[in-house]
């Protein structure tokens, strides 16, 4: 065996050192979040007299990066977009009109990492706005669901909206106005819209534990209201307590140390030898030429 | 002997080698001390952590059965295949036990959805739960934590149907700081967390100090 040349000592010593658990150089652990540079956004049409729309969401800094919705119509909500933190140029044109012929609207909305928002057209087409939403798509308190109402409906205003049990969701609410979100029990229950006329109507409505909402209130074709809740974001409704106890340590090396203690000890004999310098006998040290 | 030209040869070109070979070998000999010290040494004393026994995990008690709507049944998820690291388990419902804790199946091959909360294809993060290892071996997600963005979860439900989900992400958490919120907070579209045990083994505990969670999204 030639004798150990640097390389394959400074294998073993690089070995030797993760063997004791010093780090030799840093390694990923666990990839970092995917979500740390992105946002989300959607859109609502919910003005009742604004006919079809195609909206836009543009980047302000990258005109590559952006959104169409096309053909969006009143009491339409559109998926989660995932996009990139930034500044964005949100526009609605008539449906199918051109890209660069003048929106019917614009407005600049800025999207924080991590973030959810929701753009909604709102208001008569008369004086037609967006209002920007903030939407909270945290874990509600355990039991509970998070709500909120948007009254976009042109009769019965202001609304009131009340959960069986108490919980209001919405008092006086004016047309083209939203509520901030309620934490409200989770489960099936009984929804009281009571509008202008005075007369309150009993919807059904399930609003599941864990999970977050945005109740819109439409006029319904001919005639009356409709009232929908739009699944923002859901979660488990029983959410577990704590860490999970999935292992019983059968795989498991010694703790505080990255391999077994036998192994330590025969890394301990084979680098104190080649420290020491003892080589081990080779055929071949033997000289061949003798001075005979 | 004389020296011949060769051996003259390797000799110059040995000396700047010679000082780095001399710091290699200290280093080696600073390992074989360190090493040998521990592998003599006695186990560090638990008595001065304080670390109280922990009790071994209650038994799984479901809470009282909440009406689940008929339309449920197709959407269980009844298979779990990862090819990335040879995963091939069908799936058992699990829940959590009277201290709250998601309890994994009893069957150490097996991984579990926690039936209380979305589906996989569902809103939400459908939660899959499996150990790591048993007392003497491996067990199904004993290779979980070797997945990387990209690789690809395959779920099959109940009416037959697969539904195909990319990992997001591998994270690890400790046990005594889990990141409840992270974890099982709302999601917009149909997630996945696949949950088992990692870090080091503490024996007196007879536990693992952290949770490896698998994020993936629905394709």
């Amino acid at each position: 065996m030639p004798r150990p040349t640097r390389a394959p000592l400074l294998a073993l010593l690089c070995a030797g050192l993760l063997a004791l658990g010093v780090p030799v150089a840093t390694g990923a652990a666990a990839a970092p979040a995917v979500s740390g540079t992105e946002g989300l956004v959607r859109m609502m049409h919910l003005s009742p007299d604004t006919p079809s729309v195609d909206a836009y969401i543009d980047s302000v800094s990258d005109p590559d990066v952006g959104v169409v919705l096309p053909a969006v119509t009143y009491g339409d909500v559109s998926p989660y977009q995932v996009v990139p933190a930034g500044t964005y140029t949100v526009s609605a044109r008539a449906a199918g009109a051109d890209p660069a012929s003048p929106p019917v609207l614009a407005s600049t909305v800025t999207v924080a990492p991590g973030t959810a928002t929701t753009i909604a057209g709102v208001g008569y087409f008369a004086d037609l706005g967006f209002a920007v939403l903030s939407d909270d798509l945290t874990l509600p308190p355990a039991g509970q669901a998070r709500a909120r109402v948007v009254n976009a409906a042109s009769t019965g205003a202001p609304l009131d909206l009340t959960l069986a049990g108490g919980t209001s969701l919405a008092t006086d609410l004016p047309f083209a106005e939203s509520t901030d979100y309620v934490d409200v029990p989770g489960g099936a229950g009984t929804l009281t819209l009571t509008g202008s006329t005075g007369e309150p109507t009993e919807l059904p409505v399930d609003l599941a534990a864990g999970s977050v909402y945005t109740v819109l209130v439409l006029d319904r074709d001919g005639g009356g209201l409709t009232v929908t809740s739009v699944l923002d974001a859901a979660s488990p409704g029983v959410v577990p307590v704590g860490g999970v106890e999935a292992g019983a340590g059968g795989t498991a090396v010694d703790e505080g140390l990255p391999v077994g203690r036998s192994a330590l000890a025969v890394l301990a004999l084979t680098a104190l030898a080649l420290a020491v310098g003892v080589r081990l006998p080779r055929r071949g040290r033997t000289p061949r030429h003798l001075a005979s | 002997m004389t020296r011949t030209s060769s051996q003259a040869r390797s000799g110059r070109h040995r000396r700047p080698d010679r000082h780095r070979l001399t710091a290699v070998r200290a280093g080696l000999l600073a390992v074989a001390v360190v090493a040998g010290t521990i592998a003599l040494v006695d186990r560090p004393d638990d008595a001065a952590r304080a670390v109280p026994v922990a009790t071994p995990p209650a038994p799984v008690v479901l809470g009282s059965p909440t009406a689940v709507p008929a339309a449920r049944t197709v959407a269980t998820p009844a298979g779990l295949r990862i090819e990335a690291i040879g995963l091939d388990t069908d799936l058992t419902r699990i829940g959590v036990d009277a201290a709250g804790a998601l309890v994994p199946p009893a069957d150490f091959e097996q991984a579990g959805w926690f039936a209380a909360g979305p589906a996989p294809g569902e809103v939400g993060p459908a939660v899959l739960a499996g150990h790591v290892d048993d007392r003497r071996g491996p067990g199904v997600f004993f290779r979980l934590e070797e997945l990387a963005p990209g690789d690809r979860v395959e779920v099959t439900r109940g009416d037959g149907e697969v539904l195909d989900f990319a990992v997001t992400r591998v994270a690890a958490y400790l046990k005594d700081d889990f990141a409840t919120e992270e974890v099982y907070g709302p999601t917009t579209g149909a997630e996945l967390r696949l949950i088992t045990c990692g870090g080091t083994f503490d024996r007196t505990r007879r536990s693992y100090t952290d949770n490896v969670v698998v994020y993936a999204q629905l394709t």
